[in-house]
């Protein structure tokens, strides 16, 4: 009976030690450890969204303004789409805006007013970005 | 309507959601990026000719008349786990750089304001594309992800606005096809404070503030000016200096007066200078005299705008034969190789910097940017905390110290 008792009793001692260290184990090397983290995306100040503007029911007989970016494809660009417009609605008018400035909106530039002259003077627009 | 190439659709929406007008009916096309050639324009236009029609003929959606935007609602605590499980939900979210972070703990977030006097809910700037309120919390958040110090948090803020300045035309810069990667120069005694390295490898990588800076401006350029890659930030090819680059003017090596000081600031003054260079090159002299050096600076054509790398060996040289830096500047202005500057013409004095930087050996660099974009250097005064002294003295010894082998 002694025996078994010392035996349970060294059973016990190994299972305890052996428990102990692997739970000093997973603290060591930080496994188990919980981080409660902070988000790093920034909040913004909410923008009021609006919808498009309406559609055309033909481009038949309407102004078009085609805007081209400064990038050097986005002219050419709308020459094709231009001449292709033109092939299609022989009566359509075209208006371009060549804008020179690198990278910009219009609206935020010295060219503010004039564009938005230009726009408003549009039934529709077309930009190309050239890129 | 906007037609754009196909690769910049997902580009073009987030433009215009930032605009308010996420409806913005974008068609992407498969003309070739800058394209000249006329046949690819008329064929990729005959390809998508009846969408064009379409798209300004077509009925507007309900979604198009009145949109919405399902924002993912933003709450302050992120996530809990493992450092691993941390690491994988910020890998996923699309916050990291594609190395592990450094778990942004409310307590380590708090041990890194400590890096200034300004309150956690000061919005130092907001930052572009997506306009994100880069207040001093979010700073010490990616600063913290990126294994940063408190004693950097000056230079961090420092940072952001400087890049933020309309004068670094950073709103091209930050999103270009041409991957321009912030520069950060940094002049004065907190060089020596927080230990960026101004000498042997400058550059590379190794030293905490240099690599842990650089990698917090990216991140916050990421998480808080919003641009992501291939979706806001269109670089083609990529660039590695978006990961760190950050360096320091050998001020103690180097004969001639420091950057700061050309800038008009005091020698005590804390200072760093932002630049947007896309590629670095190296040479070496085929002289070793003054003369030979300005050679082969020149030779490397710098261009609007550059940062050219004097090693302190070199500049002392330049020195002793009675060579300024206005000097040497002015050789590579004259230098028949430096006149086809692309935007310019000339090389002009405000197009370019030389900075002393470096250790022993015999390399220059270049650091080219582009210049023609109404932009220019900017440099800005690091302010320091009131507890910058104590501050320093807790992370001093944040030094390597390499072992004899």
């Amino acid at each position: 009976m002694l025996r078994f008792i010392s035996i349970l009793a060294i059973a016990v001692f190994i299972s305890m030690v052996t428990f102990s260290c692997s739970q000093k184990t997973s603290v060591k090397d930080g496994s188990e450890y919980q981080y409660e983290v902070l988000s790093p995306w920034a909040e913004v100040d909410a923008i009021p969204l609006r919808g498009i503007s309406p559609r055309l029911d033909s481009l038949s007989g309407k102004k078009i303004g085609l805007f081209a970016n400064f990038k050097r494809a986005a002219r050419p660009i709308q020459a094709e789409v231009e001449r292709r417009l033109k092939e299609r609605f022989p009566d359509i008018e075209t208006s371009l805006f060549d804008s020179r400035l690198p990278n910009v909106t219009e609206t935020e530039t010295v060219n503010k007013e004039k564009f938005t002259a230009w726009a408003k003077e549009m039934d529709a627009v077309i930009a190309a970005v050239g890129d | 309507m906007l037609l754009a190439n196909r690769g910049f659709v997902n580009d073009a929406h987030s433009a215009a959601s930032g605009k308010g007008m996420p409806g913005v009916r974008v068609l992407g096309t498969s003309i070739a990026c800058e394209s000249t050639v006329a046949e690819d324009i008329k064929s990729g236009i005959d390809k998508v000719f009846e969408e064009i029609i379409a798209g300004l003929t077509r009925p507007l959606t309900e979604e198009e008349k009145s949109p919405r935007v399902d924002f993912e609602t933003q709450t302050r605590i992120a996530f809990k786990g493992t450092y691993e499980e941390v690491n994988q939900f910020f890998y996923r979210k699309g916050w990291g750089d594609g190395l592990p972070i450094v778990p942004p703990s409310e307590a380590a977030i708090e041990e890194m304001m400590k890096g200034t006097d300004l309150p956690a809910d000061h919005v130092v700037v907001k930052i572009i594309p997506r306009m994100g309120k880069a207040t001093i919390e979010k700073i010490a958040i990616n600063a913290v992800m990126a294994g940063a110090l408190p004693t950097h948090m000056p230079v961090l803020i420092a940072a952001v606005e400087a890049v933020s300045d309309p004068k670094t035309r950073f709103d091209t810069f930050e999103v270009s096809t041409g991957s321009w990667a912030p520069l950060l120069v940094i002049n004065g005694p907190i060089r020596k404070d927080i230990h960026i390295n101004c000498s042997s490898g400058a550059l590379s990588p190794g030293d905490l503030a240099n690599a842990a800076i650089g990698r917090a401006l990216g991140l916050i350029i990421k998480n808080i000016g919003g641009a992501r890659k291939g979706i806001e930030d269109m670089g083609t090819l990529g660039n590695p200096a978006k990961y760190a680059l950050v360096v320091g003017e050998n001020e103690e090596e180097s004969p001639w007066e420091p950057l700061h000081v050309e800038c008009g600031y005091e020698k005590d003054s804390n200072t760093l200078t932002v630049l947007f260079p896309n590629r670095y090159t190296q040479t070496i002299p085929a002289q070793t005299n003054a003369e030979g050096i300005a050679t082969a600076l020149a030779g490397m054509r710098p261009g609007a705008l550059s940062c050219m790398l004097v090693i302190p060996d070199h500049a002392k040289i330049f020195s002793r034969e009675g060579w300024s830096k206005k000097k040497v500047k002015e050789f590579i202005m004259q230098s028949s190789e430096s006149r086809d500057s692309r935007r310019f013409g000339q090389l002009q004095n405000e197009d370019f910097i030389i900075v002393v930087s470096g250790g022993p050996g015999v390399w220059m660099g270049l650091l080219q940017s582009a210049g023609g974009f109404g932009n220019y250097f900017v440099t800005k005064k690091i302010k320091l905390p009131s507890n910058w002294e104590a501050l320093t003295a807790k992370y001093s010894t944040m030094v390597p110290t390499y072992v004899r082998y």
